[in-house]
């Protein structure tokens, strides 16, 4: 199936490529840098050979799946996300779980109702220390955003979007499109987040500091993609 | 409660004392790991812990005050020793129809389950068995006992990444399950940063730290900087200068050695309460 392999692809086929990637994002099944990597490529690829790769890997798509594992048991039925971990980050697997809680939450992918994965089901798919994961349900329910049920488990109380999903993506739409063009103008990726984190603080300054700085103190550099 | 407790043990093989005035209380509901280089006591430890060896000096009580090695004890603790071992000339089935008759609690349900889950025959000899697969079956037995205590000795050395992953889930689980504490020794520190939240620090015989591991992060930092030289050690004592105090901070200086220094820089790290 190379038919085709050769055309170069429309700025539409890009998008859809990375909503898609965006869903695997939110989903657990790629983490920080693997996202970042592939909507790069997706962005910057000229023919559809170059998008065909971006899907490795994943399930669900057109691309040769990985085999589900056997012990990927990480997210209940009850729970719609997942946990990963990244061993390699320096942030103690605790925060590593309640920052992806908030970034679920602030992205709309968990809402209030919705169950967190059961702690044996977390233990059982990332072999850590039940008391670790009862320390981030713990530190969630403190910041108000859960509440354990006695025998039932975890559930989302609050939540942190205040934006509706499709207003949501076209906003990452908006920002990828900025992105490659900052790209373009021959900026990295260290470049691109120091001019972001700069524009933040001024568009908050210039505000006055009225913004609602809840997403700043702990969310801010996840909130970029 | 404290499930293992010990004041000034020690245990002397020969003229050799491989572990030395051993004072410590683990509470239970943790992960404890034994850490240290070899030789330097974890397994003996351990062993004085399930009651496979007698103290030389001191005590050492386990579940809140058993005696350790005493039948009530030993009813608490399931031990899974260096290597996990098995019979290997017995099946997964004789095992546990082993285990069932040596012991005053067996869950067999519950093991036939799980060897099920794993996937593993229970008609084939446990010599055939992968390694990731004994240990499972090692596992299993010790586990169907439902104990309060699981001592795992170098659990996983022998195992690969994924076996290692599985079987450290395993223990996890039981633990979320059952609220089973863990005491375990392990050189594979990637994995004890993710599972233990109590460390204790052994070297020659001796416990260096131990502690909750959330308190040691708090209260130590890691110091790398030159060695110091000879001309820095007013008394025989090594100092360094300290950024937090006006006094150096100074300790004895080890003995000279004989073998002469690689040359270049060397650096030295060092654990130091901050």
């Amino acid at each position: 199936m190379y038919s085709g392999q050769h055309l170069r692809v429309s700025d539409a086929e890009r998008e859809a490529v990375t909503d898609r990637l965006a869903e695997h994002f939110a989903a657990g099944r790629l983490d920080q840098a693997e996202f970042d990597d592939r909507v790069e490529r997706a962005m910057s690829a000229k023919t559809r050979a170059d998008l065909s790769g971006l899907f490795a890997g994943l399930p669900g798509t057109g691309a040769p799946a990985a085999p589900e594992l056997p012990r990927d048991g990480g997210s209940a039925p009850g729970s719609p996300i997942e946990f990963r971990l990244d061993a390699a980050s320096g942030v103690p697997t605790y925060l590593q779980l309640v920052h992806q809680v908030e970034h679920a939450l602030r992205l709309g992918y968990l809402k209030p109702g919705d169950q967190l994965p059961k702690v044996r089901d977390v233990v059982a798919s990332l072999a850590i220390n039940p008391n670790t994961v009862l320390k981030a349900y713990k530190e969630l329910e403190v910041k108000g955003l859960t509440a354990g049920r006695p025998g039932q488990g975890t559930f989302v109380q609050a939540t942190l979007g205040h934006v509706a999903l499709p207003e949501l993506a076209g906003l990452h739409k908006a920002l990828l499109g900025w992105l490659g063009a900052a790209d373009g103008a021959g900026l990295d990726e260290d470049g691109i987040v120091a001019l972001f984190t700069s524009a933040l603080r001024d568009f908050y300054e210039r505000r006055g500091g009225t913004g609602d700085r809840r997403g700043a103190a702990s969310g801010e550099t996840e909130g970029v993609a | 409660m404290n499930i293992v407790e010990t004041s000034g043990l020690g245990k002397r093989y020969g003229s050799m004392w491989a572990l030395r005035d051993c004072s410590l209380a683990i509470p239970a509901g943790h992960v404890a790991a034994l850490v240290g280089p070899n030789g330097a006591g974890k397994t003996t430890l351990l062993n004085l812990a399930v009651g496979l060896a007698e103290p030389t000096a001191g005590a050492i009580t386990v579940l809140g005050g058993l005696a350790a090695g005493s039948p009530a004890a030993l009813d608490g603790i399931a031990f899974v020793a260096q290597d996990t071992p098995v019979y290997r000339n017995l099946s997964a089935a004789d095992m546990l129809h082993l285990t069932r008759n040596l012991n005053r609690r067996f869950d067999q349900p519950y093991a036939k389950a799980r060897l099920g889950e794993l996937g593993i025959p229970l008609n084939r000899k446990a010599g055939k068995l992968s390694g990731g697969q004994r240990a499972q079956l090692a596992l299993t037995v010790a586990l169907a006992r439902r104990p309060r205590l699981l001592v795992l000795d170098e659990p996983v050395a022998m195992l690969d990444p994924v076996a290692r992953h599985d079987f450290m889930a395993s223990v996890m689980t039981a633990m979320a399950a059952e609220g089973v504490s863990v005491a375990l020794s392990s050189h594979v520190l990637a994995d004890l940063e993710r599972m233990a939240d109590y460390l204790i620090l052994l070297s020659r015989g001796r416990v260096q730290m131990a502690g909750e591991v959330a308190g040691l992060l708090a209260s130590h930092r890691l110091l790398t900087g030159p060695p110091p030289r000879p001309t820095d050690t007013p008394n025989g004592r090594w100092c360094m200068p300290s950024a937090a105090r006006r006094r150096p901070t100074c300790w004895p200086a080890p003995p000279r050695t004989t073998r002469s220094r690689p040359a270049g820089r060397r650096t030295r790290s060092t654990w130091r309460n901050s």
